[in-house]
């Protein structure tokens, strides 16, 4: 009867986060409080459990890099870049917009891809401005780099880090399973941008002067910060490229990245929490314990077995079901919290698989899926929400269906080159 | 003293005004605002300085100031520009309730002309006498009034 009662209670928060009903970190808290009074968590289970508690190293990570962003921000560096590309290509809309792309897809591996594009839009559109071009190509290419190049690397989207954390994968590991993939699909994205937008891309030469006018040294800041900024920026991507090798886990190479960036910023409370989103890691910790009551009460085991029954061996066919399953969902829902739930699943698949490199590819199928799976619509990732945001405030209104033209497009391509890649590199010549 | 004797005579504009002409009439007079008045004489809105320049810069800089130190001057003439083709009603925020206007009754103190300037965030408040304006009390006409004399040394 509890088992029932856990799963209502995990289906009726679910429902409540993916309609948006109620804002999404009070579902999550309701349904974390709805498992507490069934008496299937309490607070030795919440807090201390590695198995079915919150998961502070996802908690501590996500908040080390906001720290870490509130920091780099102020530094104007990504303003410098976006306008020092631009002028580079002397305002030829086609290849700014290229550049453009692959600022974001790094810059997105590197940091949230929230982040990147409310750093990357509004000199997205000051550019576009002055070439009195519509931003809203651009616009639409950076959000859909964003989402691809997120998929890069253990930090570069939520659900990466909760993968990494509940599979134990490291940074390398992405680096070395995703990242090559990544650098095809944004290769992909670039070709695909030319055929959707080359008709909206009129070069003007007449604007070439005003986008010249810019003067990209302006918009640093503050030299010393980011000078410094560089220095601990670099020493955390070493940090999180040997953390297997120095055992220690990202959560803390983040940590002690955002301490030293504090200590040497100077900046003040206010200034360097600022882009911690603490409605974020509160919402990460419902959901969590909302995942963990279903694995207190067996629902998840039970479920992991019928599934990995019914899997056998054909990873080939569970990683494609995965993969495309992972990607319609998540261009309808939340991508959080359906990667947090499936996580458990994947975690007994892969374990059926005793390590085999097929099973573990199942995490590569779940990854994919989930973050590309954003672009599909325009509610399919954060992301997308505050672009179409921005946009709005700006004068150029993105409609749904505008965006979901392109975004389901762009996902449906990247999600068959996904397939192909991990058919060929994982099951074909395994 | 009420609000009726604090009150200076003010430039009042209604929502067709050029916004230009406005802008221009704020500048020259330097004005922290005007009074927007409809057509039959009825207060409207305040139209406070700020808000031209909420209009005036493109919303990515308000974003993000620091993208302002890459614009050169020619730049922000073509942005000055935006102003040429507006009337006062484009540069106006979405309409408020009446109750959050910064209007006030002529009989009203100084405190509660302060009062309504600093709920409002208003650099001036109209002030209404029987459904019309017939003045308005800027921030430094109401300190000037509130703060004693300084003291000859």
């Amino acid at each position: 009867m509890t088992t029932v009662l856990v799963v209502a209670v995990f289906v009726s928060a679910y429902v409540l986060i993916a309609t948006e009903r109620i804002h999404r970190t009070a579902a999550a808290l309701a349904g974390a409080a709805g498992m507490v009074l069934l008496g299937v968590v309490d607070a030795k289970v919440a807090f201390f459990s590695e198995r079915t508690g919150v998961d502070w190293n996802v908690i501590f990570l996500l908040l080390g890099m906001m720290v870490i962003v509130s920091v780099v921000k102020q530094t104007g560096v990504f303003d410098y870049l976006a306008i020092w590309a631009a002028k580079r290509t002397r305002g030829r809309p086609f290849p700014t917009m290229v550049l453009l792309v692959c600022i974001t897809a790094v810059a997105s591996a590197l940091l949230d891809n929230v982040t990147t594009v409310l750093l990357i839009a509004p000199v997205t559109l000051l550019v576009c401005d002055r070439l009195a071009v519509s931003p809203i190509p651009f616009l639409i290419a950076e959000v859909l780099a964003s989402n691809i190049g997120g998929t890069a690397t253990l930090i570069g989207d939520p659900p990466n880090i909760i993968i990494a954390s509940r599979a134990g994968l490291s940074f390398n590991d992405f680096l070395v399973n995703l990242a090559p993939i990544v650098i095809l699909l944004v290769v992909v994205l670039i070709g695909l941008c030319w055929l959707m937008f080359r008709s909206e891309l009129r070069y003007d030469p007449k604007r070439v002067a005003a986008l010249m006018a810019l003067d990209e040294r302006d918009v640093i800041r503050d030299r010393g910060l980011l000078k410094r900024s560089g220095v601990v920026l670099g020493a955390v991507l070493v940090g999180f490229f040997a953390h297997s090798a120095l055992g220690i886990e990202p959560s803390m190479v983040a940590l002690l990245g955002a301490g030293a960036l504090v200590a040497l910023s100077g900046l003040e409370p206010k200034e360097f929490l600022e882009e911690v989103e603490w409605s974020t890691l509160v919402f990460f910790m419902g959901l969590f314990v909302m995942v963990g009551a279903l694995v207190e009460v067996g629902a998840m085991d039970r479920l992991g077995e019928s599934v990995t029954q019914a899997v056998g061996d054909h990873y080939l066919v569970a990683a494609s079901v995965l993969l495309g399953g992972s990607a319609v969902l998540s261009g309808i829902v939340d991508n959080i919290p359906y990667v947090a739930t499936m996580a458990p699943l994947v975690q007994d698949l892969v374990a059926a698989g005793k390590g085999a490199p097929q099973a573990k590819a199942l995490w590569w199928a779940l990854a994919l899926g989930a973050d590309l799976g954003g672009n599909a619509t325009a509610v399919g990732a954060s992301a997308n929400v505050v672009v179409l945001g921005i946009a709005a405030r700006n004068g150029h209104p993105i409609s749904f269906w505008r965006f979901t033209k392109y975004g389901l497009v762009v996902a449906a391509v990247t999600i068959a080159v996904s397939w192909v890649y991990l058919w060929l590199r994982y099951y074909a010549f395994a | 003293m009420s609000a009726r004797i604090m009150a200076e005579p003010f430039p009042i504009v209604t929502p067709g005004t050029d916004a230009m002409d406005a802008a221009r009439a704020m500048g020259s007079g330097r004005l922290p605002g005007l009074i927007v008045c409809t057509d039959d004489g009825r207060p409207y809105t305040v139209l406070p300085g700020s808000q031209v320049l909420r209009f005036l810069i493109p919303a990515y800089v308000q974003d993000n100031p620091g993208l302002a130190g890459a614009l050169d001057e020619q730049a922000s003439d073509e942005i000055v520009r935006k102003l040429e083709h507006s009337t006062v009603g484009d540069l106006l925020p979405a309409r408020q309730d009446d109750d959050e206007l910064p209007l006030i009754d002529g009989d009203a103190t100084a405190l509660e002309v302060a009062a309504v300037m600093a709920t409002m965030h208003s650099p001036l408040v109209a002030v209404v006498v029987d459904g019309r304006v017939v003045g308005a009390i800027t921030v430094s006409r109401l300190l000037d009034y509130l703060l004693p004399s300084a003291t000859p040394r």
